[in-house]
Parts: C-alpha cells; structure tokens; sequence
C-alpha cells in the first residue's frame, strides 16, 4: 500500500509498456498476496506479498491445491470449493476468515477471489487477493472483551452517606450479569448497614419485560434484608416502555433523577439538609 | 480443588431429620468445590427441598453427589432417586404453587430457577428421579 | 429436644426469638408451638424474629414464618424478621418465596425501633 501507490513524475507504464508495469507492480507488491489459481485451485502464480503473508516461497507452492491455506474445519465445511463455485457463478467472491501460513499459524484474512474470463466469456482461472488483517482482528477481539469486562465490573454500588448506597447500572442487563449485580447490591447494604439502596437505571439504554422482571426480583430480595430500593434515572422513554410492557412496579418507589431519589432517602432515613447560610 | 478430596459420594435419606443432613452434606460438598456463598446457597436450599419431597411423599430415597467437569468449568451434580408412587403429570409438579402434598408447591419449580438444570424421569408406580447441576460462574 | 435450641427472650412489651443457624423441620415446627405461647403468655405486642445465623431458608421454612407471622398478627402482635442475610434473600427470592406480611430489618436493633416506633408499619414484603 506505500510505495506502490505513489505516483513518481514520470509513469512507469511509459517507461516500461503497461503489460511489463503490472507485472512488477504485482510480483512486488508486498501487503498483499496476489495469486493466480487454475480452473481446479491449483496455485499458478505467486507474488512476494503472498511469500510475506503465507510463508510459502513460490517454488514449493505453484501447481499445489490452495486447500493447503485453509484451516481443518474450514476444509470439513468444504469452504475452498465453495470460493471458486460462488466466483465463477457471480464474478467475484469476499470473505474473511483464519487461514494457516506455511509454519502452520493462523492468520486473519480478507480474500477476494475473482473469476478470470478471456474474451469469449470461457473461465479460464482465478484471482485471489488476500490482506492479512490479523492486527486489526486481534484488535477488535480484544475490544469485544475489554468491553464485556467493562460491562460486568462496571456496577459499583457505593455508599454515599451514613445509611444511603448508591448502585448505578450502566448498559444492558442480561440475567446473568443482573444476578451478579443483586448478589453486589444486597452484600454492600449488609455491610454498610444501609436501609436505603438507590438503584438509578439512566444508564440502562432499553428494558424489555425479562430485564424489568430482574429488577423486580432485586427489589424484592433488598426488601426482604430489611432495605428499600428507590429505582432513579427512569428516562420518560424507560416509563413508557414499562407501561406498554404492563410491569407491575406498583409499591417501588421511583424517581425520575437521582438527587430527586436522595431526597427520598433522606426523608426515609428522617434527616435534613440544612443550609449553613443562616440568612437564609 | 484438592485432589484428595472425594468427587462424589451419596446419601440415604430415610427421616426428616435427614433434610438438615443432607443439606449439610451438600453444603460441604459446594464449599469444597469453590462456589460461593450465594451458590452454595442456592445448591443447599434446592437440595432441601428435593430431600423434603422425597421424604414427604417416597419416605426414602438416595441422594448422590458427583463433580462436574465439562473441560471448560465445574459444577456440581446431586441425584435424588426414590422408588415412591411416581409423579403423574410432570408438567403440572414443574408449575409453581402446584402441590398434591404439604409443600408449597414451591420445590420442583423453585429448584430449576436455583440450579441451572433440573431434568425428571417418573413412572407412576415405580419412582422418580431428579437431577441437578450447577456450573461455576466464571 | 428441639425446642431447646430456640430461645425467647422478652424485652419489655416485645419477645425476641434467635432462630439456630440450620434447624431442622422438627424445630421450625416447635418455634412456631413457643412463640405463639410466650405471645400469650406475656401479652406481647410486637415480635422479633433474628433470622442472622439462618443459613438456608427452604420453603418449609419460609412457610412456617409466613404462618406464623399470620397467627402473630392475629393475637394482635406485629413481626419484623431481622438480619436475612444477603445469601438467604437472593435465593429465597429466585426460588419464589415470600414471608407473609412479616416487616422486614436490617438487624435487631432496627427491628426493635421499628416496633417502638409508629403502630403502623410501612416496609411490608
């Protein structure tokens, strides 16, 4: 992708006749691995990009079955052929996937394979193009998890007064990560000997009937320890929706904000705050 | 998990005052195997109530332990078998507040929520055996 | 023999009962037998069960509370189960029970203001 694709004064293609100038560029190209494939897969030509990517040298591989790139079950799914199958009937076929280099490590690839046509239209090969996006897909492994990890360990609950936990949920809840957050919750309201749990659900993009059943189900659990929750952040959005899905919260307490909630929790707890401002 | 420790083991139960025994014997079983209190809890209050139905309507029965290793995770499986009169509609034992005896109605349905399978096989006349597993959270 | 493990003590106008840590059926039973007498007995207005060491509330158990709770209520005495703990309330939760009209505590000590406090109670389960 760099040096290739810079554009020096003078065009190659009139130094060297176009035919001779795609042939070098695509024996040096080195990012990407150009090959070309026979009517069955055997491989016919290969460049030092697929030297780099593969591991191959183009000796030992030309007139060898691509198969050799794909991983075993990827071959059990009989993939190979269906690349060729789906190129020769469409045009072009795309895919990305693990394949295996030479030393028998795998790679994530983006192939395109394109049928070879002459003239009259007779298929005559292949053209297989692949990028080795193993960076960018260990990347975004590694996201996906940081993520999920994020997700389970981001429901602090926090004392945030003599009596008065705080516990804001962020993200979706699935039932495992709500029994985790109930088994949290009603541990600290042990520990910090707190009658008032509020419970502020702002950070909770969506709530379906399942979700809302998990909240009821904590409620209960804190009410019986001898706690109250009061539920804060119901978004108007998250108040229709638990209206239209006909969830019973009848007897919870709940507030549009969490300072509306606090205050709930003082009035419960029986405390006032008072401005030191004695003019006022 | 401490190699010496035994990987299963089981229990007769032929009294009431077997429900608290086995529950001890559950109990110690999930501790040694690392689940935590809330699971252990769990395990032990499902293993109550399977104790309790067997006592209640089969009089006896054996309870078997085993742990679980699916590769991956382990868990912890307890067998409840008895040779009592069988349960004739297993749909309607699995609905909550369903009881043809002095529970609640609570045991089969309440189980399955506290474990994360409940599997029964009952023929009238011949016995009931229910199984249940828990996994280890990660 | 049972009932030997389950004390009641009377606080004033109040009777606190320990439940044991594992009771078996005989002494849930027998709990039941003692609290309703020592109600009577005493002319008791209020009740506090000390639920801290349980460690396994089945449904057994649940239910006998809840009945109890019940028979309290109409010797005209109020309960207030004190010190569940966190364990016990989610699994008492998940397997579906509930204890009757029983007022709930974080401990003793809040169980017995709650009863000191206003005739009427508002944390009902």
């Amino acid at each position: 992708m760099k040096e290739e694709m810079n554009t020096p004064s003078k065009s190659p293609a009139t130094v060297l006749g176009s035919e001779d100038s795609f042939r070098l560029l695509v024996e040096s190209a080195k990012d990407y691995a150009i090959i070309m494939l026979d009517l069955s897969g055997h491989v016919a030509s290969w460049n030092a990009g697929a030297e780099r990517i593969k591991g191959y040298r183009a000796e030992e591989i030309i007139g060898k079955h691509f198969s050799c790139f794909y991983p075993a079950e990827a071959l059990q799914r009989g993939l190979p052929e269906q690349e060729l199958k789906a190129a020769a009937k469409d045009g072009r076929f795309e895919d990305e996937g693990w394949r295996v280099r030479k030393d028998g490590q795998q790679f994530w690839a983006n192939v395109i394979v394109s049928a070879l046509r002459d003239k009259d239209g007779t298929l005559r090969g292949f053209s297989k193009v692949t990028r080795d996006l193993t960076e960018r897909k260990q990347a975004e492994v590694q996201i996906q998890q940081q993520s999920k990890e994020i997700m389970e360990l981001s429901t602090p609950v926090m004392q945030v007064w003599q009596g008065v936990v705080v516990a804001p949920l962020i993200g979706s809840l699935d039932s495992n990560r709500t029994q985790q957050f109930m088994e949290r919750l009603l541990g600290r309201i042990v520990e910090t000997n707190s009658p008032v749990a509020l419970v502020d659900i702002m950070g909770v993009p969506t709530i379906d009937t399942q979700t809302a059943q998990h909240l009821v189900e904590t409620i209960s659990a804190v009410r019986l320890l001898g706690a109250q929750v009061v539920l804060t952040g119901v978004r108007p959005a998250i108040a229709q929706t638990l209206v239209h899905l006909g969830i019973d919260l009848s007897g919870i307490m709940t507030r549009a904000s969490l300072s509306a909630g606090l205050q709930v929790a003082f009035d419960i707890l029986k405390l006032q705050v008072v401005s030191k401002d004695s003019s006022h | 998990m401490n190699e010496n420790e035994p990987h299963q083991g089981e229990f007769r139960i032929t009294s009431e005052n077997d429900i608290v025994m086995a529950r001890k014997v559950v109990r110690d079983a999930a501790t040694t195997l690392g689940f935590g209190l809330t699971d252990v809890t769990r395990i032990v209050t499902a293993a109550s109530e399977l104790t309790r139905n067997i006592y209640h309507y089969a009089k006896s029965g054996v309870m078997h332990w085993r742990v679980l290793n699916s590769g991956t995770e382990n868990g912890l499986e307890l067998t409840f078998e008895d040779q009592g009169p069988g349960i004739p509609d297993i749909e309607k034992a699995m609905e909550p507040g369903f009881s043809t005896g002095k529970g609640l109605g609570m045991g089969l349905p309440g189980s399955k929520r506290l474990m994360d399978e409940l599997t029964i096989e009952s023929t009238v006349g011949k016995g009931t055996t229910v199984v249940v597993r828990k996994w280890m959270r990660k | 023999m049972a009932s030997e493990s389950i004390s009641v003590i009377k606080l004033r106008d109040l009777l606190l009962v320990t439940v044991p840590p594992d009771p078996d059926d005989e002494t849930v039973s027998a709990l039941q037998e003692q609290v309703l007498r020592a109600m009577a007995q005493h002319e008791a207005k209020g009740l506090v069960l000390d639920i801290s060491t349980v460690q396994t509330l089945d449904s057994f158990f649940a239910r006998t509370v809840a009945e109890t709770v019940q028979m309290v209520g109409l010797m005209g005495g109020r309960t207030v189960l004190a010190g569940m703990r966190a364990s016990v309330a989610v699994t008492s939760t998940q397997l579906g029970l509930t204890v009757g009209n029983s007022l709930t505590a974080l401990n003793v000590d809040r169980a017995l203001d709650l009863l000191n406090a206003a005739p009427s109670g508002s944390r009902r389960v």
